[in-house]
């Protein structure tokens, strides 16, 4: 199945999401309109049957007043003249409101104006009929009567208003046609957004499901990826572990095995200088007997073999210092480390005690600046540091000014901060990272020391999970700077 | 314990220059007990317990044992002899180039009655030898028969 990136994904999907939304905005904005149009053709129906009404009551208005005035003819009764004067008087507005309801309507309009007159004329010739009759002269009035009744008037009345109504009608079927035609389109395209709605439905889910599905994919991977990280840190930290225990294995036996040549290279030397000395007895003999000895016999015997000698011993002895400090360090390698809470203001104390005798030979002192942070370390491995370093600051002082040794702390979180501040000689700035390095020392070399306790001191500090680093300026001074957690991590850490 | 018979020495060491030292400074002490030097392990062992004429068939003897052996180590010899009827009584002198307070430590557990290190400092090995031949001259090695 090919994999979905994500740009494609979004774009479709925002796309699904907005055609749908739009389609369900143009379904709502149609059942708004479909809903005002429903109203508005009611209306339409209403106001069509108003007209017809009007024009019903305008031809019984009609009717009523040639009924009134025929009755009043046949027989004069003041009741029928009131009903014919009432209903004359009611035509004028009756006709006026049907104007007003039709004024939109010009074929209506121009019926209008064809209704107005002929009713009026009509009523006006009643009038005179009802007028002459109501003067006594009956017999004209009813041959008046007649002749309009002959006329037709009436009838012509009853056509104008049929056409109106007709025009009414025609009208409203003619609206009513439309607004099916209308409904019907509105019910298609109704029809269509919902089956398109259902697509896009259909569409979305299965997009969201693929993707999801990806999703889900991707998470599993990532989780078989973190486990197999842990897997590789652990292997990793094992194969580390297991470097460290063959780097200190090997220090061991190669320390070991280098002393053993060396006790037969000393052993021999001495072997050799007891020999010599035989040998140089028995010349010292033959001088005083007066036989002639070679000189180069003396010189050999007298000076070139004790001069070798004495080079082989002080070589093989520095020789064997290097190895026992590489044997110590193997060894503190493989030490077990037993954390527990230390003091350290009077540890650093008790340090600055031990070395006092040496720090006042030397004009230094040491200024404890408390409070300093407690630990929870190793108490050997924390004495060796902190002694290596303070024993470093009153070992290469200035001699043009008198040693001033700090020693401040602080803790941050878990982390717990020393610094170790004289204002000695210094260390070059190209020496900084190599005084750490093993048997490697800088500046003058006019005390004693094999170059081992700063490189013993880092690889202390990083055993305890810390850090030990430097700032020194040449003839000012050296700050060295031990960082360590504040609780041991390597709970019984050993080899 | 009335019959003193003179303690022959067992020498086990692999280097023989540190066995030729040891040898002239023992005789240097003025000690001139019988020594036997084995190179390695295994044939000191065959020696120890199944010579005929080795300490475990006939008379006291003494045993110097390096630790670093080639073939095995010297712990393990010192076991073997500690933990045998015939010669447990044997006095063993571990001599070797450790300094290594556990070891030191576990050969003593192990019955080990002297532990020198072989100093690369010649004049205390030689201190160290002619005291073991001080010692030599005055311990009563006892017979495995008594």
């Amino acid at each position: 199945m090919p994999h979905i990136d994500d740009r494609r994904f979004n774009r479709l999907a925002a796309t699904a999401v907005g055609a749908g939304f739009l389609l369900l905005f143009l379904a709502f904005v149609g059942g708004i309109v479909a809903l005002i149009e429903a109203s508005r053709s009611s209306e339409r129906v209403d106001h069509t049957y108003e007209v017809v009404d009007q024009l019903a009551e305008i031809d019984i208005w009609v009717e009523r007043a040639e009924t009134a005035s025929r009755g009043y003819l046949l027989s004069p009764d003041r009741t029928r003249s009131a009903t014919f004067r009432e209903t004359v008087a009611e035509i004028a507005p009756a006709i006026e409101r049907l104007a007003l309801l039709t004024a939109d309507n010009p074929v209506q309009r121009r019926n209008i104006a064809r209704l107005g007159p002929q009713v009026t004329d009509e009523m006006a010739i009643m009038s005179a009929i009802m007028a002459k009759a109501e003067s006594g002269q009956i017999g004209p009035a009813q041959a008046d009567f007649v002749r309009e009744v002959k006329e037709r008037r009436v009838n012509a009345i009853r056509v104008t208003t049929k056409a109106m109504r007709d025009e009414e009608m025609r009208l409203l079927d003619d609206r009513t046609a439309s607004e099916r035609r209308s409904s019907e389109a509105s019910r298609i395209v109704l029809g269509l957004t919902g089956i398109l709605l259902v697509l896009i439905g259909i569409g979305a889910t299965w997009l969201v499901r693929r993707y999801t599905r990806d999703l889900a994919r991707a998470r599993d991977r990532l989780h078989l990826l973190n486990t197999d990280l842990e897997g590789a840190v652990a292997e990793r930290t094992t194969d580390l572990t297991n470097a460290n225990d063959e780097i200190q294995r090997f220090a061991y036996i190669v320390s070991h095995d280098l002393r053993s040549p060396l006790v037969n290279i000393m052993g021999f030397t001495s072997e050799l200088e007891r020999a010599d000395k035989v040998v140089a007895q028995f010349v010292e003999r033959l001088e005083t007997s007066e036989t002639v000895v070679p000189e180069e016999v003396r010189l050999a015997v007298r000076e070139d073999l004790p001069e070798a000698i004495d080079f082989i011993r002080s070589s093989t002895q520095k020789m064997d210092r290097l190895i026992h400090a590489i044997l110590s360090l193997s060894r503190q390698g493989r030490r077990v480390l037993t954390p527990e809470h230390l003091p350290m203001e009077r540890i650093v104390g008790d340090i600055a005690l031990s070395l006092e005798i040496m720090a006042a030979e030397r004009n230094a002192r040491f200024l404890i600046e408390a409070p300093l942070p407690d630990l929870h370390h190793d108490r050997l491995t924390i004495e060796q540091i902190f002694t290596n370093l303070m024993e470093n600051a009153v070992k290469y002082l200035a001699p043009d000014r008198p040693g001033v040794i700090s020693i401040r702390g602080s803790a941050s979180g878990d982390r717990a901060r020393f610094e170790i501040e004289d204002n000695g000689r210094g260390i070059a700035p190209e020496d900084h990272s190599r005084v750490f390095d093993l048997f490697r020392r800088s500046g003058q070399q006019d005390q004693q020391g094999e170059g081992i306790g700063l490189a013993n001191v880092r690889s202390l500090a990083y055993r305890l999970g810390g850090t030990v680093t430097l700032r020194s300026v040449l003839s000012e001074g050296s700050t060295f700077v031990v960082e360590l957690p504040v609780k041991s991590t390597a709970e019984g850490k050993s080899e | 314990m009335n019959a003193q018979r003179p303690v022959s020495i067992v020498m086990i060491e692999d280097d023989e220059g540190h066995a030729r030292l040891i040898e002239k400074n023992i005789r240097r002490a003025g000690i001139s007990n019988h020594l036997t030097h084995f190179l390695d392990g295994t044939s000191a062992l065959e020696y120890l317990f199944n010579s005929p004429d080795g300490p475990a068939h006939n008379g006291p003897a003494m045993v110097l044992l390096d630790l670093n052996l080639p073939d095995m180590s010297g712990t393990d010899i010192l076991t073997k002899i500690k933990s045998d009827p015939r010669l447990h009584r044997t006095p063993v002198v571990v001599l070797t180039t450790t300094d290594d307070k556990v070891e030191i430590a576990r050969c003593y557990d192990l019955g080990c009655n002297v532990y020198i290190t072989k100093p690369v400092n010649y004049e205390s090995f030689s201190d160290a030898i002619r005291q073991l031949g001080l010692f030599l001259s005055v311990i009563q090695v006892p017979d495995q028969d008594s």
